[in-house]
């Protein structure tokens, strides 16, 4: 067991390692943090650069710049921000609400969406409405979600005034970032809802079910739904991870003051040790999957013979 | 609020009317949308708290939060909308663009290096602490000193050796070195007068976050990325606000901003770009109001690389491109033809030049002089960031093909192009630059952007330039300094280094 622990454990710590180290190297890469902090009305002269480069230690060599952040990192320090002044730490804390609450209203509006939807369409296969499902599912495909936002504002929050355009102020302000991110997952979720579905109506224990004389509704949901799931969960799942990646472009478009919006700034202001910190803070999907692992060894002996 | 109902503005909405006066006297391509409060119809519905229902309070949108409100600690714009309301310098700018006393009552050179400052009683910072002698020096020594090397603005104030107090309430400023434009720097950005006590209570970090001056309006909410609210100093040493409370609401997309304003949870949105300006203006409920800017863009010429080594070829590329059209078509007239890198609002602006005229003939003989080849490949780099420019770009790559270059457009991501590619030269012969000059005085942008070897201008330089930049710099004499700026516009003019567009 301690092998397996170990193996797993420097596992993870590698892929950390590897992927805090490749982001934090080509970040230096792409500009200057002390030029950018000129931003505005200011114009930089090269003492001015020199004195900024000292104070934010970032003249000295790349790897001690790095093994400085490793190190205060381990001791759950991410380190200010050239530009707020703030703790790392703090400000991802003060945000993490934020874009979680998006991640997860989104996803709520998916489901609501897609399982009725998905349902429907298996049920009635080739009638209109399946066909107006899969089309309309098409058309959420292809919609980019910044634009989807956008017109959602217009007609929701500028036309007919029922939520606000944009903000995190109280349940109204939900609707529209959640709306447009569930619309855009639940375009997805519908089809492999109906396609898991109508692949598992065919099955011989449905015919035997129905056989029995079971209601049709019964044998869809309780025998047919329960087996389809299991795509259908194994995708959610996926989708989450992913979806914090998503809300970035909708946190902008809403004016949502979640971790998307300060990944999108730090990026554009060098801020080294937010774009770090970001970095780390998502990097917690590899740490949740090593608890799983671990958590596999633990309740199946099998998984640490394999292993 | 009414459209151009500036009377209305109490001493601190007088700032923000500043602002837009100080914007308005150029007529750039900035724009603040203002909306008519009271035409605003329909209730509130869900979150939403219409014009109507808000009262004496103001709601401003604007594209970014400056994230850190200590004065040393930046240099956005967004930061100087909020922070007049916040702060009080010793010296301040009035809405006529004259410099006035702020928290100095009155200053006077008391020696070749020693600047005196008279300070004003009885005024208190937001928290009760009183301003006098100790709240100037401890600002300045914040500012000159390790906390101050952490931010954009030390370097403003380098000039400043050191602040000391004769009694409460009078301060020398003892100089290093000359520098005529102190003045003006005082009443901006980082010269701004921060609280003591309760900076060293707290830190730098909380103070950040909860700022504390002496300003007409106070602190009171702030959440990150989201909104700023201050409500009205009724101790305000100049007279207490008329307006309650004013909110900022940080939303970084335009379309959103509009949609804020059109659905009435806004009163000004600020930064609506051209491309947006039709559906403001179209919209009976909201007015436009075009403002100026001390900003101005032209493009610049690499001399190190050919073919912009050749002034001839600098001056075909000039004579080439139509710029009145371009203001008028694509920028839709929000904008005025410049003839020098600096606004008309700009000290040291020579109204006497004018713009080199349109003239594809000229250009074409010039090229030919030149001995430039039709279908010469040219590129043009500029930070993929400004919408406006890339589509004046891609005109003023029609009018250079028709004089026979190939303008090939090289968008370069914003901060890499600010901290990577200008400072090393990596542009191509052609490049753009877009600059406002703070202190609306030429020095800043001149020094900067033409003296040898300075951060933004690793190649261009020339004696006779550099003489009357030392000759600007090296006197309080504003007649003298006047002269130098004169004789540099006019040869910067004649050397075609730069080409100002609007």
């Amino acid at each position: 067991m301690l092998r397996y622990v170990a193996a797993r454990t420097g596992g993870a710590a590698a892929v950390l390692a590897a992927i805090t180290l490749f982001v934090a190297f080509a970040i230096r890469l792409t500009g200057d943090p002390a030029a950018a902090l000129f931003e505005g009305a200011g114009a930089p002269s090269t003492e001015d650069i020199r004195r900024i480069q000292h104070a934010f230690g970032t003249d000295r060599p790349f790897l001690a710049q790095y093994a400085a952040f490793v190190g205060h990192a381990l001791r759950g320090n991410l380190g200010t921000s050239f530009r707020s002044g703030q703790p790392v730490v703090a400000l991802i804390g003060e945000r993490a609400q934020a874009t979680l609450l998006l991640a997860l209203g989104g996803m709520v509006v998916a489901l609501v969406v897609a399982f009725p939807l998905g349902i429907y369409a298996a049920t009635h296969r080739n009638a209109l409405s399946d066909f107006l499902i899969r089309v309309g599912s098409l058309l959420g495909l292809s919609f980019p979600n910044f634009w989807l936002g956008i017109m959602l504002i217009l007609i929701l929050a500028v036309r007919v005034r029922w939520f606000p355009p944009s903000g995190y102020s109280g349940p109204a302000s939900l609707v529209l970032p959640c709306g447009t991110l569930g619309i855009i997952l639940a375009s997805t979720l519908v089809r492999l809802v109906r396609a898991s579905l109508v692949d598992t109506l065919g099955q011989q224990y449905i015919r035997t079910a129905r056989a029995k004389g079971l209601r049709e509704r019964t044998v869809v949901v309780r025998h047919g739904l329960r087996n389809a799931l299991l795509p259908v969960v194994t995708f959610v799942g996926l989708q989450f991870g992913a979806l914090l990646g998503g809300v970035i472009v909708l946190e902008n478009v809403f004016a949502w003051p979640g971790i998307g919006q300060l990944a999108l700034e730090a990026v554009s202001y060098r801020d080294y040790p937010v774009v770090q910190g970001v970095v780390v803070f998502a990097l917690g999907v590899i740490i949740v999957n090593l608890l799983v692992d671990l958590s596999y060894g633990l309740l199946n002996p099998r998984v640490r013979v394999g292993s | 609020m009414k459209r151009g109902d500036t009377s209305k503005y109490t001493k601190g909405g007088y700032r923000m009317a500043m602002w837009r006066r100080w914007k308005a006297r150029d007529g750039a391509v900035l724009a603040i949308c203002v909306m008519l409060g009271a035409l605003v119809a329909g209730g509130p519905v869900g979150a939403q708290q219409t014009a109507q229902s808000r009262g004496q309070s103001l709601v401003i949108v604007q594209g970014q939060d400056p994230q850190n409100w200590d004065p040393i600690a930046t240099f956005l714009l967004s930061w100087g909308m909020v922070g007049c309301n916040v702060f009080d310098g010793l010296v301040d700018r009035g809405p006529d663009l004259v410099l006035r006393p702020g928290l100095a009552t009155s200053w006077k050179w008391i020696s070749k290096d020693v600047l005196q400052f008279k300070l004003r009683r009885g005024v208190t910072f937001h928290d009760g602490e009183p301003f006098n002698a100790d709240a100037v020096k401890f600002t300045f020594d914040r500012l000159l000193g390790p906390e101050g090397a952490k931010g954009p603005q030390q370097g403003n104030y380098t000039s400043i050796d050191h602040a000391q107090i004769v009694d409460p309430y009078t301060v020398n400023l003892v100089m290093k070195t000359e520098d005529p434009v102190i003045i003006t720097k005082l009443a901006g950005y980082g010269a701004m007068i921060v609280p003591p006590k309760y900076i060293q209570q707290h830190d730098s970090a909380y103070f950040g976050s909860h700022p504390v001056g002496t300003g007409p309006f106070k602190f009171v909410e702030y959440n990150k990325d989201d909104h700023l609210t201050l409500a009205a100093n009724q101790n305000y040493w100049n007279g207490a606000p008329r307006l309650a409370a004013v909110t900022y609401r940080f939303v970084p997309e335009v379309s959103t901003r509009v949609a804020e304003l059109q659905a009435g949870r806004a009163d000004i949105a600020q930064g609506v770009p051209v491309s947006q300006a039709t559906v403001v203006k179209n919209d009976p409920n909201l007015v436009l109001l075009p403002v100026g800017s001390p900003t101005v863009i032209e493009v610049r010429f690499d001399p190190s690389k050919p073919p912009a080594d050749d002034i001839r070829f600098r001056k075909a590329v000039i004579a080439a491109i139509d710029v009145q059209t371009i203001i008028q078509t694509i920028l839709q007239g929000y904008g005025h033809r410049v003839s020098t890198f600096q606004s008309p609002l700009s000290f040291g602006n020579d109204p006497a030049l004018k713009p080199y005229p349109y003239d594809p003939q000229q250009a074409k003989q010039l090229l030919a002089e030149a001995g430039t080849k039709a279908g010469t490949e040219v590129i043009l780099s500029f930070p993929s960031n400004n919408a406006d420019f890339r589509e004046a770009a891609q005109a003023m790559a029609s009018y250079l093909q028709a004089v026979g270059l190939k303008l090939t457009l090289q968008p370069i991501e914003q901060v890499t192009y600010f901290s990577d590619t200008l400072p090393h030269a990596k542009t191509g012969p052609i490049y753009e630059f877009g600059w406002g000059g703070w202190t609306l005085d030429f020095d800043n942008t001149a020094y900067l952007l033409y003296h040898k070897g300075e951060y933004w201008n690793p190649v261009f330089s020339d004696a006779q330039v550099e003489q009357y930049l030392t000759a600007e710099r090296t006197t309080n004499d504003q007649k003298a300094r006047l002269k130098a700026f004169s004789a540099l516009d006019r040869r910067l003019y004649d050397l075609a280094i730069d080409f100002p567009l609007w």
